[in-house]
């Protein structure tokens, strides 16, 4: 039974995670995908929460991410990748790669730039339209962001690697099983833990998606 | 003064084939058994869930504590050192070899038979397979022979799988699910898998790890299990090749050594750590390294290449579903009579390759929001991606060899081991035969669907390592025989990846695991008698 475009994208991925197994949902409340944000809320232990501007950041999200997520849809992407962001540790050990014996860590705390570059895109708004980012329509925003996006941005990989905070938001946005479902119009929900009763059979479509596009 | 631990059996490593021979040898004696690891505790069970959203999250490590920052090698080795070893780690795929990858010397005139047949070890398997907890699917029996059925169904095909073997039974070639080390029931207390689809960190238990094995010995109060403490040699008994001791540091406490005396010792420390002690065990005796009387530990490390690939497919599939299972077809390892040697597995999964969310179209023009998402469906609507990979069997030289590196030591003084693998002359004269043949099969699969190769790659990672210690029947050229008994010391073994003596072309831990159990057979021999 297909559900409703916007309970999908509310609630799919939270509770094929909860309901699937006790013991595969983490500690945060996993909106846009419980895998995605880390699985914690707040700083990382023994790291210093760094707060990106939460108006420009959600200025940059209406700018950067799908319209067919709707003003809703966005805020829930925009607060996963804050929570994600409050849980990211600087310098940590990453998971080994297959038979390489030398111990590899994770970058410097992007963070801090991230922040300022938040703070340079008011700064630069202001100095070319006189207002706010968010004030100024998408159109103009993209006009802001065209360049340092793309100076930074050579793929959605690792949202933690990006050069740029707009990168970063949509890498994270786009690797997410919500983006996956909304790509395929299907409820896929992977990397959650789903049961082996539902592998077999076509995913089920997201409602209004029957036949591709959403 | 060392403080002295006694036990009838002392096992040294962890790991896998420490779990093997620990609960084969509980069940089966009454011997009091020591395990001895130097790495310790990574994350529990019930910790796997967090540790498996930051690992999603940030990539970060999801076993906290699993290695030993000093006690690192060089050369291509598993970084972990810690209660279950890189069991912890793997994904759990869990093939056999082939019965020609017991007598490739006898049947095509390369490399080297074994000194044991498949029928010799195939109980060894399903013994194996039991204790792990194997589901399976049956394939032809002339390439896939099993005398017994699988403890578990297999898991089941994907939405994604099911329609990729409809395309490789087009081609003529049988394709079967990969056998797993994960439950399709309950089975010893652990869940059914969930298909989370993170399979290198279960958070639900469904996969094999070797701790579920030590904790339930431990509770039953059959085995002690030392953590955080070091075997830096094995001494000999005075006037004697029998082993008397191993000797250790607590890793909290260096200062303090620790004796372990055991009847029977047992080398688990996979791949690497096992020739290596061997090698640092050298004395007045054993000039070169205990069970090292002609010069063979340490030699023929082994370990197989592979080629891969991404196939075009022109059908409609949603990556995601189940990445974390794949169709295997070993019809390659056993092929008959051939012209020119080559031997091969060949496996499939689903792939986002291409078909993943991008900032840059094919123009290299920026992308936003709406328009990502419009490039991405476009590039998934047309198609589907298929990953494709082949391990191909190669033999070691004489001179794969792993050896002490005196520029590299630990906190304690001692030289690291240090692994340079090398091909034999064999195999690297047939590497260009074997490419074009194994991409020849690639290329007639993709055809078969109406799809096109978008890309391959060969690799000369030795993976699934092994060697060091080789199994034999002659001592001149080996290091222990059948039974992992070491030629030179009578209660001295050597179990698992070590004894291999090549690597096939399949996944090697199940045999490391089968290999374990047929050494411990031959101990329970001395332990009940």
């Amino acid at each position: 039974m297909p559900r409703s475009r916007r309970s999908f994208l509310k609630q799919s991925v939270a509770t094929v995670a909860a309901a699937s197994v006790a013991g595969c949902a983490p500690d945060g409340d996993g909106e846009s995908g419980a895998a995605s944000d880390g699985g914690t809320r707040g700083a990382a232990p023994g790291t210093k929460a760094i707060r990106l501007p939460a108006h420009t950041l959600r200025a940059v999200g209406e700018t950067v991410l799908p319209a067919e997520l709707g003003d809703d849809g966005r805020e829930r992407a925009v607060a996963a990748f804050e929570r994600w962001s409050d849980g990211l540790e600087p310098v940590a050990e990453l998971a080994h790669p297959y038979l390489v014996p030398e111990t590899r860590y994770s970058g410097p705390d992007p963070r801090p730039g991230w922040a300022a570059q938040l703070q340079g895109l008011e700064k630069e708004c202001r100095a070319r339209f006189g207002s706010e980012l968010g004030e100024i329509d998408v159109a103009g925003r993209r006009k802001l962001l065209a360049g340092p996006v793309g100076q930074a941005g050579t793929g959605l990989g690792s949202p933690s690697n990006a050069g740029h905070v707009a990168v970063a938001l949509m890498a994270h946005f786009f690797r997410s099983p919500t983006a996956t479902d909304l790509c395929y119009g299907r409820v896929i929900a992977k990397q959650q833990c789903r049961g082996l009763d539902g592998a077999l059979g076509e995913p089920v479509h997201v409602a209004g998606s029957e036949g591709g596009a959403p | 003064m060392s403080r002295v631990i006694e036990s009838d059996v002392c096992i040294i490593g962890a790991g896998i084939t420490a779990a093997m021979v620990a609960e084969r040898l509980a069940e089966r004696t009454g011997a009091s058994i020591t395990i001895i690891e130097a790495g310790q505790r990574t994350a529990s069970l019930a910790e796997r869930t967090n540790t498996r959203a930051r690992m999603l999250a940030y990539g970060e490590n999801p076993y906290p504590n699993d290695h030993i920052p000093d006690q690192t090698g060089t050369g291509n080795m598993y970084r972990q050192m810690v209660v279950g070893g890189s069991a912890m780690h793997w994904g759990g795929a869990i093939p056999r070899y082939s019965p020609e990858d017991f007598r490739i010397r006898s049947l095509y005139g390369v490399g080297f038979d074994w000194p044991i047949s498949f029928d010799d070890i195939e109980p060894y398997y399903q013994e194996a397979e039991e204790r792990i907890g194997a589901a399976g699917e049956q394939g032809p029996e002339d390439c896939d022979p099993r005398s017994k059925p699988y403890p578990m169904p297999p898991l089941p095909l994907s939405y994604n799988l099911a329609r990729m073997r409809e395309w490789t039974d087009s081609a003529g070639i049988p394709f079967w699910t990969q056998p797993w080390a994960r439950n399709t029931e309950p089975y010893r207390g652990r869940n059914v898998c969930q298909r989370c689809d993170t399979c290198a960190v279960c958070p639900t238990g469904a996969k094999y790890t070797p701790d579920f094995a030590f904790d339930q010995l431990l509770a039953q109060g059959r085995i002690d299990l030392v953590t955080r403490t070091l075997v830096r040699r094995l001494a000999l008994e005075p006037g004697t090749d029998r082993i008397a001791a191993a000797e250790a540091v607590n890793r909290d406490a260096p200062a303090e050594p620790i004796e372990f005396r055991a009847g029977t010792f047992v080398l688990a420390g996979g791949h690497a750590w096992s020739s290596h002690l061997l090698l640092l065990s050298g004395n007045s005796r054993f000039p070169d390294g205990l069970a090292n009387r002609t010069g063979n530990v340490g030699r023929y490390m082994t370990g197989h290449w592979y080629v891969s690939g991404f196939i075009d497919l022109p059908m409609r599939l949603y990556p995601g579903i189940f990445a974390n299972n794949s169709l295997l077809t070993h019809r390659f390892a056993s092929p008959g009579p051939l012209d020119r040697y080559v031997r091969h597995d060949i496996r499939l999964w689903e792939s986002d390759v291409g078909r993943a969310p991008r900032l840059r179209n094919g123009d290299g023009s920026l992308l936003w929001g709406d328009e990502i998402m419009a490039d991405w469906r476009e590039r998934t609507d047309s198609g589907a991606t298929a990953r494709i990979r082949s391990y191909y069997d190669v033999l070691p030289d004489r001179d794969s060899r792993l050896t002490l590196d005196g520029s590299n030591t630990n906190a304690l003084g001692d030289p690291m081991p240090r692994i340079d693998y090398r091909p034999a002359q064999t195999s690297l004269d047939l590497e260009g035969h074997t490419h074009k043949t194994i991409f020849g099969r690639f290329e007639h699969l993709a055809r078969a669907a109406g799809g096109s190769m978008m890309s391959t790659r060969t690799s000369r990672l030795w993976e699934h390592p092994g060697g060091g210690c080789r199994m034999g029947d002659d001592p001149a050229t080996s290091v222990v025989d059948r039974w992992g008994r070491t030629h030179d010391h009578e209660n001295l073994f050597v179990v698992g990846a070590p004894t291999i003596v090549s690597s096939g072309c399949a996944n090697g831990t199940l045999t490391f695991c089968a290999l374990s159990l047929m050494a411990a057979e031959e101990m329970e021999k001395g332990l009940n008698g």
